[in-house]
């Protein structure tokens, strides 16, 4: 009787092992996990023929059933174990996607690029110290030349060819030329020390190849007691070399600037070749800016003791620094707003 | 100005080629725009003297010329009208190439042997066009290199002068300057003066001596109405960009690019009585040489003779005073006219020449008596006939000296940031000027009579800093006191604006601030200001909005196969407010076609609407942290299509309503004029105005846990769901934390002239969990307000 129960406990592991084996899903092992382990299971019913072994040999037998049914246990847990990992696997394998299809959604815009240039002098010259200010577009008579040296009929206004608006009137208006009319605006609110930068844009009445009737300056203007060319020099080199991010050197040429004296053109070493080029003109040098040390009719127009103080001012063109700076080579391409164009200022 | 080496060379011995001469002026401030040759050097071509000339046998207007080339004879095949015997020509022998290309081999022309040609003017790259030979003047000897006898192995220096340098507007000044920037040895024109050998006077009469003081004229009687130009003028003259015409002309112009005096020559048989200097009257009008008839204002200074204007002084001569091919007595004029005086004459009337240029920019006042001595000079030479006395008329009060200007050693130093030396300023400043006055520490300059751009210290500052270079300039770095202050927090920067368009997708445009007065009126219904001199008439008046430029932008694009387009512009508009001119800084955007880029996995047949851009206008303002919500307001614009467009406004600080700016859908008549399928929506807002921001203010963030309950109710097509959301917030109070529109319909279910709107509720005590009989009762609450506001009824 014990040899039987014992030999059919072992039928039992038997077939219980080679069903797990052949198992292939979880419900499958459910079902094996109720046929053996269940409350009305085959080890369970085995185990309720214990009474009809010798007392001595009950305590064997029970033993053995529950060892049977822990192995039984592991052997499904295994195996759910392994069913589990290969549908994971599988489920992985059928999610695979394509990673070189783009992302969905919107795409990018662009500032144009005059801002940009824009934003990154004022960065530059920020970190310096400069504070920003700005001024009207639509100026007057006073503070575009009359302020800054330049009275009615001075043949430097022929370099201002100039927009007017209600040009006939008492109060005649017209679009500021350049941006140094700020200037005058500023020390007339201040004394100093000054020093400031003034983006903006402004106006000539000039239309060709390369002349827009309307394109942006960045002024700048410092003034302090015995501010000297020297310092002029140091500024512009400081920036120069920030913006272009390259060791280059500068070139101060004798110019005229009626609101100037002593009057600069900045020439830049060039940043494109080393030897000349197109751009260069073969030169190694590229004009890049005009300034000088304010002149002294200009502190008389606003209140400034020249005596005590002594300054510098530039304008820089931001087409024209943005143009070197990008390559770009059609000044007009900036106000044609041609996607194709603005899309590659990213 | 172009100035010839050669001719410089004449007046100047300095030790520096054509391009160091270039070099040492634009270190100068006397910019040179070029170098270039006249004409490159030609082998084989040499002068010939015409022995005989024959008729080709068989061609009419071929002619046979046999020229002693020096060394050789040789018979050349000529078609030239003016080939004749005894012409010195030039004579382009086989193996020689001309400038156009040509190159000269012996050849048979109509059967006859040419052993070379003849050259015009044209073939040897001196003119655009000749209609004859070129007559070489008498003196060229037979053999000789024809490069040598015109000094063809000449530069040409484009110098760029600044207006403030009139005194380098001739071969004098520039050589001038040359010695001052290089210490090189100047040699001024001798000038013989011309006794006068007849005793015609000619009467002049100063009316205006301060816009003239000085007017010199003298008669020349008996020229030779044939005398022609000398070659080597009419040369140099061509060199210097000045076209020959005739003899005396010649030499005024010839005169005014040596010396820098600009003059005239009157017709003496033409002049009635005398010369007048005043100013003109009124409506007086005056024939110019260039046969263009001006009516003159009242203050324009002229000349005169008894019958009227003969001249505008200093600017252009009048026809019929002019010398003609038959004039023989002629009355030559050098004159002062001051630069105030020529101010803005030539810009009036639109007649800008050589002479106008320099007396706006200054002329020495000292140089008409050298200037007509050397006129007449050349006259008699050139011309012949007897020259009368030179008659002057002058104030001298208006010929002064310049004041003298003070230069202290210490301001030199402080200007240019640099330590300079005495003895080398006061090198420095005797080479500018011949009256210099040196203290131990200053020096008392009086400036030549030419220059009039010193006139203040700083003007001999940059004098002493040029001549030394501006390269001995040390650089520095100043203390830079910090003047920029961090952005502040009460306003959203224009950099933030534009980094926030740019991240939904919107390219930054830059547009015209003038633009076309129909699209203005057509968008806008404000008056514009309008510029008194455009550059065209579509650029012709002020923005008072971004739009036009905008749509110009799209419709520049569209046309450009670009469907998807989403432009944004940040920039001042103009307005003219009770009498003032006022400018308002604006953010424009602008978008049409579809909402996303094309792409795998999303529909892409959506276009933009205007709820896309209230999304991205709403994302500017978000930008501002304000806490009162913007007020979205139905409204009519004059561009846009009504019922789809709104103005949007804030609740201003005392309680009023700030309008901010619009957003809508184009008018669809205007997206048809631009012939568009895709409606284009817009929006502007007055940045000054809307981007004003606030601070965060924290609260505490609550422990207990938030309900979420949807309510649909449906409501008349009429109701603004704005509305509806209001009136919930305002009933349930500071317990309802957030409540969304996630859904609006209208179709089968609901019915006509209704819609189903969604709406989604997440409530929240602070200080305890909210129960669902709580949940269910404010539900219910808004539920009630919304059925007694708008009548809504809960969707089934």
């Amino acid at each position: 009787m014990a040899d039987s129960l014992h030999s059919n406990l072992q039928k039992i592991l038997q077939q219980a092992k080679s069903a797990v084996a052949s198992a292939d899903t979880p419900a499958t092992l459910e079902n094996l996990r109720v046929q053996y382990l269940g409350k009305k299971g085959e080890l369970t019913a085995q185990l309720k023929q214990i009474g009809s072994l010798p007392a001595a040999e009950r305590p064997k037998f029970g033993e053995l059933v529950n060892q049977l049914k822990v192995e039984v246990a592991e052997l499904l847990a295994h195996k759910k174990a392994a069913l589990d990992h290969a549908e994971l696997a599988a489920s992985i394998a059928a999610e695979k996607i394509d990673v070189s299809l783009p992302g969905r959604g919107m795409g990018i815009g662009g500032m144009h690029p005059v801002t940009r240039t824009m934003q990154r002098m004022q960065d530059i010259f920020t970190a310096m110290g400069f504070g920003i200010a700005t001024g009207p577009e639509i100026e007057d008579d006073f503070h575009n030349f009359e302020a800054l040296n330049i009275p009615a009929e001075h043949p430097a206004r022929a370099m201002h060819d100039t927009f007017y608006i209600d040009e006939e009137s008492t109060t005649p208006h017209l679009l500021r030329t350049h941006t140094s009319p700020v200037q005058i605006r500023y020390m007339l609110a201040q004394q100093p020390p000054i020093n400031i930068i003034v983006p903006g844009r402004v106006y000539r009445c000039d239309s060709d190849v390369t002349h827009t009737p309307m394109f942006h300056q960045v002024e700048g203007l410092m003034v302090d007691e015995d501010i000297s060319f020297a310092d002029l020099k140091g500024v512009l080199t400081s920036f120069l070399q920030q913006y272009f991010e390259a060791d280059l050197k500068i070139r101060l040429r004798p110019s005229y600037f009626p609101f100037t004296e002593p009057s600069a053109e900045v020439d830049i070493s060039c940043v494109f070749c080393e030897s000349g080029c197109r751009i260069c003109k073969q030169t190694g040098w590229i004009e890049v800016l005009g300034s000088g040390m304010v002149h002294p009719e200009v502190f008389r127009h606003v209140g400034v003791d020249s005596e005590k103080y002594t300054g510098f001012a530039f304008g820089l063109g931001v087409e024209r620094l943005t143009m070197l700076r990008y390559g770009v080579t059609d000044l007009r391409a900036f106000f044609d707003n041609d996607l194709a164009f603005l899309e590659q200022f990213k | 100005m172009i100035i010839s080496e050669q001719w410089l060379r004449d007046w100047v011995d300095v030790d520096l080629d054509a391009q160091g001469i270039a070099d040492c002026l634009t270190h100068a401030g006397l910019e040179v725009e070029g170098v270039a040759p006249v004409v490159g050097q030609i082998d084989n071509l040499v002068v010939g003297e015409v022995l005989d000339v024959i008729k080709h046998p068989d061609a009419d207007r071929l002619s046979i010329a046999t020229v002693d080339a020096g060394a050789e004879r040789l018979t050349i095949v000529c078609g030239a009208p003016n080939v004749r015997q005894g012409l010195l020509v030039a004579v382009a022998k086989a193996g020689a190439a001309l400038p156009n290309g040509m190159k000269i081999k012996n050849a048979e022309v109509r059967g006859a042997a040419s052993q070379g040609m003849l050259c015009s003017a044209a073939e040897l790259g001196l003119e655009e066009q000749s209609d004859g030979l070129l007559e070489l003047d008498a003196g060229a000897e037979p053999g000789q290199r024809v490069d040598d006898t015109l000094h063809l192995d000449d530069k040409l220096i484009d110098i760029d002068l600044t207006p403030n340098r009139g005194d380098c507007l001739s071969v004098q000044g520039v050589a001038r300057e040359l010695k001052v920037l290089a210490d090189a040895s100047y040699h001024p024109l001798q000038i013989d003066i011309a006794e006068p050998t007849i005793e015609t006077p000619i009467e002049i009469k100063l009316h205006d001596d301060l816009a003239c003081p000085r007017y010199l004229g003298r008669v020349i009687r008996e020229i030779n109405p044939q005398a022609v130009t000398p070659l080597w003028m009419r040369e140099r003259l061509r060199r210097s960009g000045v076209r020959p015409i005739s003899p005396v002309v010649d030499i005024t112009n010839y005169v005014m690019l040596e010396l820098g005096q600009p003059m005239h020559a009157f017709d003496l048989a033409k002049l009635h009585d005398r010369i007048e200097v005043r100013q003109s009257t009124a409506g007086e009008t005056i024939t110019l040489l260039d046969e263009s008839t001006v009516t003159l204002d009242g203050d324009t200074l002229v000349i005169a003779d008894a019958a009227g204007p003969i001249a505008i002084a200093g600017v252009m001569g009048g026809i019929h005073s002019a010398i003609d091919d038959s004039t023989t007595d002629i009355v030559l004029e050098a004159a002062h006219f001051t630069r105030k005086s020529a101010a803005g004459k030539a810009r009036r009337y639109g007649l800008h020449t050589e002479s106008s240029f320099r007396f706006e920019r200054g002329v020495d006042p000292q140089l008409p008596p050298l200037a007509i001595q050397r006129a007449t000079q050349l006259v008699l030479a050139i011309c012949g006939g007897e020259a009368g006395p030179v008659c002057e008329q002058k104030n001298d009060a208006g010929l002064q000296n310049k004041a003298a200007v003070d230069v202290r050693l210490a301001r030199l130093s402080k200007l240019l940031g640099m330590q300079l030396q005495h003895r080398e300023v006061d090198e420095i400043l005797n080479r500018v000027a011949g009256e210099v006055v040196a203290t131990r520490d200053s020096w008392c300059v009086t400036p030549p009579s030419y220059r009039f751009d010193i006139e203040y210290e700083a003007d001999l500052v940059e004098e002493v800093a040029r001549v030394k270079g501006y390269d001995e300039i040390p650089t520095a770095m100043p203390r830079i006191v910090p003047r920029a202050h961090a952005v502040s927090e009460a306003r959203v920067s224009l950099h933030q604006l534009r980094q926030s368009m740019v991240a939904r997708d919107y390219h930054e445009i830059v547009t015209y601030s003038f633009i076309d007065p129909q699209a203005q009126k057509t968008l806008s219904e404000e008056a514009p200001l309008e510029l008194s001199n455009p550059l065209a008439e579509n650029m012709s008046v002020m923005r008072t909005s971004l739009l036009p430029g905008m749509l110009a932008a799209l419709e520049f694009n569209a046309n450009r196969q670009r469907e998807r387009i989403r432009l944004f512009e940040i920039g001042a508009t103009y307005h003219s407010e009770s009498g003032n001119i006022v400018e308002k800084q604006k953010l424009g955007v602008i978008a049409t076609g579809p909402r996303a880029p094309l792409q795998w996995g999303l529909t892409n047949d959506i276009n933009v609407d205007f709820y896309d851009l209230k999304s991205d206008l709403s994302s500017v303002l978000a930008l501002t942290g304000s806490k009162e919500p913007f007020i979205f307001k139905e409204f009519e614009h004059i561009a846009m299509q009504p019922g789809q467009v709104s103005q949007i406004c804030r609740t201003g600080p005392d309680g009023t309503q700030v309008e901010l700016g619009w957003l809508g859908r184009l008018h669809p008549s205007q997206q048809k004029k631009m012939g568009l399928q895709v409606p284009i929506y817009a929006f502007e807002l007055d940045v000054e105005k809307a981007l004003v921001a606030e601070l965060p203010v924290f609260s505490e963030v609550s422990r207990f846990p938030s309900v979420k309950r949807d309510l649909s109710v449906v409501v008349g097509d009429a109701v603004a769901a704005g509305d509806m959301i209001d009136a919930i917030q305002v009933e349930l109070g500071a317990v309802l934390s957030k409540v969304v529109v996630f859904d609006v319909y209208r179709g089968e279910g609901v019915e006509d002239h209704n819609k189903s709107v969604s709406l989604s509720l997440v409530m929240r005590h602070a200080d305890k969990t909210m129960t669902d009989t709580e949940s269910e009762k404010m539900v219910g609450a808004a539920l009630a307000v919304l059925a007694k506001e708008f009548g809504a009824v809960l969707r089934s």
